[in-house]
């Protein structure tokens, strides 16, 4: 239901003020502040399997960074665009359990070892051949609210203590029966997804809302990618959330952390698609820098340009296509033509590119250069422009039809079409491929000055390349003269609006938040386009935490 | 009968052909005097797999003319004439869309595999509207062996799999050698011709721990919707298999006498390269066919590549699919030769599982003979995305249920019809199968033996 017809916001209505609808509509213009949050339905609670990265993150965080990890993880799933809204459709199958299961055996093997586990465990032992009650029931307890990321209830303490307790009577070891009780803990759905559950909201007829303790998951693993910690689950029991102040600290808290990075870098890697880096390969005859490490690097490159950009410097989302700002290593200063001076190998120095190099903004970088699994021999400016289009302006670009005649996309000696630009415009001419071609292809052959790997080139098979085209009606001469283009494209800022805020409710927007879309959008111009800022627009508001009523179980 | 062979010259044979692991034979004195089943009475268990290749075929260069038994061989077939005997091919057996779009490489494959056409996906991946056929298998005769069924993928990508329950999760390939080698044969691994049978006492700490974790069942189902209630319902399945997988380690197993523990393999490289996928293929399907000799599984899934195939020669820079759409048909030759290197590679590769599943004697046959494997691609020519006429296989005699050596050509009927027809001859209890336009009652009858 479009919200115009939810009426009025109550706050608002209460005051006999304007409506949400006329104060957002008035379209504050840049550094205006933006009005009040307009009401929104809001969408389903979701049912998150965790990330791989997640779940290695919650073990760090919970146990500490030595644990080791082993197994297979499910292959992420990414559908409307991003991972995390995968994560609300993904399952976990018969052999997916397999391997949380031996994980789970393991890590509590790893946790219950040695000397640490008698500092562990947090009691005194009169045996540690005898069954303990009150000590296990503390230890899950305690490492229960962490992993389900909220207290447990009686009955499931006493769940898993009834496994230690029999796992101790049968091996005569407590530590083991608590390393079977953990196991337990590891392989439940409450740790392995983020159950979210809803309750009535006394400021709104129109939604439910997340619980403190579903809303302090989201918060966490929005702002940091990881489980909440102790001090915003004690934020979450005392209620502290339920008070904007309470919330606005928290949300200041998490995003001051210096795990906040983290949190940003996985949601560029998120949106920017960078699952894909896994088993990335070019062909190492027709490009002999390219290396598994030569992508690493170039992964690490861009997100360590995006941290830089907007954590760092605080800087505006928009520069992310023009900043000449970036950081090298010895390998990535081998591809980009760089001396790179830096006493330890595979260490990293900030670079700045000359006014005249030709490479500026994220389109020119080596990870989005080679970040296309499909090519492994060449360039393809279709897959960039469609890259472009879809991670970069959330455009959708249809598939290819159904028995589409290719005669006219010759190999690449035919004489005749030496380039990329005579193959794909001899392709365009036919108009059952002109229609999307025509969308992707000249964003694409914008960014052919860079081979598959991201090295500068001038000319194809001793033709020269010709880099321009428009977008928006705006004649460009090359990428970085587009991407000026897109840095001033409202389609830039709203894309990355969008996707954060369906990064963190995981799932894709509903029609009836249009206009709380638009509130973002001008909440991020009035921020200049600072994305902690963003970031805390999106944590703080009412939407963020709103579940619609008609989605929920009926108890 | 178990006359015709001995021991050496089944050894001298296999190192005549290519250095693969196989199993020894059974000897006799474990088989009962029909040589179908062990002395103990245990039947020997009929295996069900499937093997996917991309990008399909030239229909010209590959369908048999003539239909019916003795069929021709044609030029992209040639790799598997050594099993003419033990193959049957199908034609004419279509992906019916009914209205639902062809989704580009995904259409074709779910409509065999699960006989209803996807909604969404395109290039390999997407839904999948009803269980994939070897997941209904697995339900019906993979309980009894420790793993429902075990995938692998050759191109080193562990989400290209055809096999999904409903929904968009696919159950994951294996890609590494050595991590398949541990999951199998590692820790948990029972020698079934072990003489002596310990359980280890942590299964069934093991076994209480998946069964308290169904306590959370309940109050789960309540606090989620409607529509993920169906993925915690499938989580709890997970479990609850993974339990009997437990259970069935605190039983001493049945012998199988053609397993025979292979070495741990060595580190191989991983990727779409030709030559490394078939590597891959090869090391991975072997560990697979060891699986099922050794009643580790009944079911499995090899996936060659992915749908969208990304293979490719090395040092080329296009791959299989691409070059199925970009290459010049050769007008002398009548088709796209570098394409037709991949599509004849593939029966290759395919003719490579068929010998390593044929070199595994058991009873009065072979491994193949008590399996049927269905082979097939999404494309009929991937250059035009075509879904008529999908290349369809099936190997093996399940036991002698199947009935082997034949082109049969479906005249347009869905492919959903293979499906149902292997679900019959595997003895399920299946009348129809398939929904909306690829909906069938009429198994093929000519291949089921009653």
């Amino acid at each position: 239901m479009p919200i115009a017809q939810h009426g009025v916001h109550p706050r608002i209505a209460g005051a006999g003020l304007l409506t949400a609808l006329l104060i957002c509509s008035a379209a504050p213009g840049y550094g205006a502040p933006a009005g009040d949050e307009p009401v929104t339905a809001g969408g389903p609670a979701t049912f998150r399997r965790l990330s791989e990265d997640q779940y290695r993150q919650s073990i760090a965080d919970i146990f500490g960074t030595g644990i080791k990890i082993p197994g297979r993880f499910e292959p992420p799933l990414r559908d409307e665009g991003l991972l995390s809204i995968g994560d609300s459709l993904a399952v976990i199958t018969p052999s997916g359990i397999e391997q949380y299961e031996l994980r789970a055996r393991e890590i509590s093997a790893q946790v219950l070892a040695g000397v640490a586990k008698t500092t562990m465990i947090g009691c005194e032992l009169g045996s540690p051949k005898t069954f303990d009650e009150p000590c296990a029931r503390n230890y899950f307890a305690k490492y229960g609210r962490l992993l389900f990321r909220r207290p447990l209830g009686d009955d499931e303490v006493a769940s898993v203590v009834n496994v230690a307790r029999s796992a101790t009577q049968q091996t005569g070891d407590f530590y083991k029966g608590l390393q079977f009780g953990l196991s337990r803990l590891l392989v439940s759905p409450n740790f392995l997804f983020r159950v979210e559950t809803a309750e009535a909201d006394p400021d709104s007829t129109a939604s439910l809302r997340l619980d403190d303790f579903a809303l302090a998951t989201r918060l966490s693993f929005l702002l940091w990618d990881a489980p909440p910690d102790e001090t915003l689950l004690d934020a979450a029991a005392s209620g502290e959330l339920r008070r904007k102040e309470g919330l606005n600290a928290q949300v200041d808290r998490l995003i001051d952390s210096p795990r906040f990075a983290r949190g940003v870098r996985a949601f560029f890697s998120d949106m920017f698609a960078y699952d894909e880096f896994d088993g990335l390969t070019k062909d190492q005859s027709i490009f002999p820098k390219y290396t598994l490490q030569l992508s690493k690097d170039a992964e690490e490159q861009s997100l360590r340009t995006v941290v830089d950009l907007l954590v760092t410097n605080n800087g505006d989302y928009r520069d992310l296509l023009t900043t000449k700002k970036t950081f090298l290593n010895r390998t990535l200063g081998s591809l980009y033509k760089v001396p790179v001076h830096q006493a330890a190998f595979g260490g990293w120095m900030p670079y700045t590119f000359g006014s005249s190099d030709p490479h500026a903004g994220i389109l020119t970088l080596a990870a989005f250069l080679m970040l296309d699994p499909t090519h492994e021999g060449r360039s393809s400016p279709t897959i960039r422009g469609k890259t472009v289009r879809e991670l970069l302006l959330c455009q959708k670009i249809p598939p290819p039809p159904g028995n589409v005649d290719f005669k006219l996309v010759q190999d690449t000696h035919n004489l005749l079409y030496r380039t990329a630009r005579d193959r794909l415009t001899a392709h365009r001419d036919n108009p059952a491929c002109a229609g999307c071609h025509s969308i992707t292809d000249p964003i694409g052959l914008a960014i052919e000055n860079y081979d598959a790997i991201g090295q500068y080139r001038t000319q194809e098979n001793d033709a020269v390349i010709d880099a321009s085209g428009s977008f928006e009606h705006k004649p460009y001469k090359d990428v970085v003269a587009l991407e000026k283009i897109l840095h001033d494209s409202p389609a830039t800022t709203n894309c990355v609006a969008k996707r954060l805020y369906e990064y963190g409710v995981g799932r894709p927007v509903v029609p009836a938040e249009k206009q709380w879309l638009e509130y973002l959008g001008e909440h991020f111009a009035a921020d200049q386009y600072k994305f902690p800022a963003l970031m805390r627009t999106v944590a703080t508001s009412k939407a963020f935490r709103a579940i619609s009523p008609d989605t929920l179980a009926s108890n | 009968m178990a006359k015709k062979w001995n021991r050496r010259t089944v050894l001298k044979g296999m190192l005549g052909a290519s250095a693969i692991t196989v199993g020894l034979p059974i000897l006799d004195c474990f088989l009962d005097a029909n040589g179908t089943a062990f002395a103990s009475g245990a039947p020997i268990p009929t295996r069900f797999g499937t093997w996917f290749w991309g990008c399909g075929i030239n229909a010209a260069r590959w369908f048999p003319e003539k239909v019916g038994s003795d069929f021709d061989i044609k030029d992209e077939l040639r790799p598997i004439a050594p099993y003419k005997n033990k193959i049957d091919v199908f034609s004419g057996f279509n992906c019916i869309l009914g209205g639902k779009p062809n989704l580009n490489h995904w259409s074709g494959i779910m409509a065999t595999m699960t006989g209803a056409c996807p909604l969404k996906g395109g290039m390999g991946s997407g839904t999948a509207e009803a269980p994939t056929l070897d997941c209904l298998v697995s339900d019906a005769i993979g309980s009894g062996s420790r793993f429902r069924s075990l995938e692998i993928a050759c191109t080193g990508q562990a989400g290209v799999s055809y096999s999904m329950r409903a929904g968009s999760t696919v159950n994951a390939s294996e890609v590494d050698p050595v991590s398949l080698y541990r999951r199998i044969y590692g820790s948990g691994f029972q020698d079934p011709n072990a003489a002596e049978f310990k359980p280890d006492p942590a299964i069934m700490l093991r076994q209480s721990v998946l069964s308290s974790v169904k306590d959370e069942r309940a109050r789960l189902m309540n606090s989620v919707g409607a529509v993920d209630r169906a993925r915690v319902d499938q989580y709890f399945t997970s479990i609850r298999e993974m339990e009997q997988q437990l259970g069935l380690m605190l039983q001493k197993p049945a012998p199988a006498q053609a397993c025979v523990l292979p070495k741990e393999p060595a580190q191989v490289e991983e990727g779409p390269v030709w030559d490394v996928a078939l590597k891959s293929h090869d090391v991975l399907g072997q560990l697979i066919v060891m699986a099922l000799a050794c009643n580790q599984t009944r079911v499995f899934n090899i996936a060659l590549s992915t749908a969208a195939s990304n293979l490719r020669k090395p040092g080329s820079a296009v791959s299989f699919h691409e070059l199925t759409h970009e290459e010049p048909i050769d007008e002398t030759l009548g088709y796209q030769p570098e394409s037709t290197f991949f599509m004849e590679k593939s029966m290759s590769a395919f003719a490579s599982m068929l010998s390593m599943l044929d070199a595994v004697k058991e009873g009065d046959g072979t491994l193949l003979d008590h399996s049927l494997v269905l082979a097939t691609s999404e494309s009929n020519y991937a250059k035009l995305h075509s879904i008529d006429s999908l290349p369809i296989m099936v190997a093996g005699t399940a036991g002698g249920r199947w009935k082997s050596g034949l082109h049969i050509n479906g005249k347009g009927e869905p492919s959903s019809r293979v499906g149902l027809t292997i679900q019959q001859a595997l003895g399920m209890p299946v009348g129809n199968w398939g929904i909306d336009a690829m909906a069938t009652s009429k198994p093929i009858t000519e291949v089921l033996r009653t």
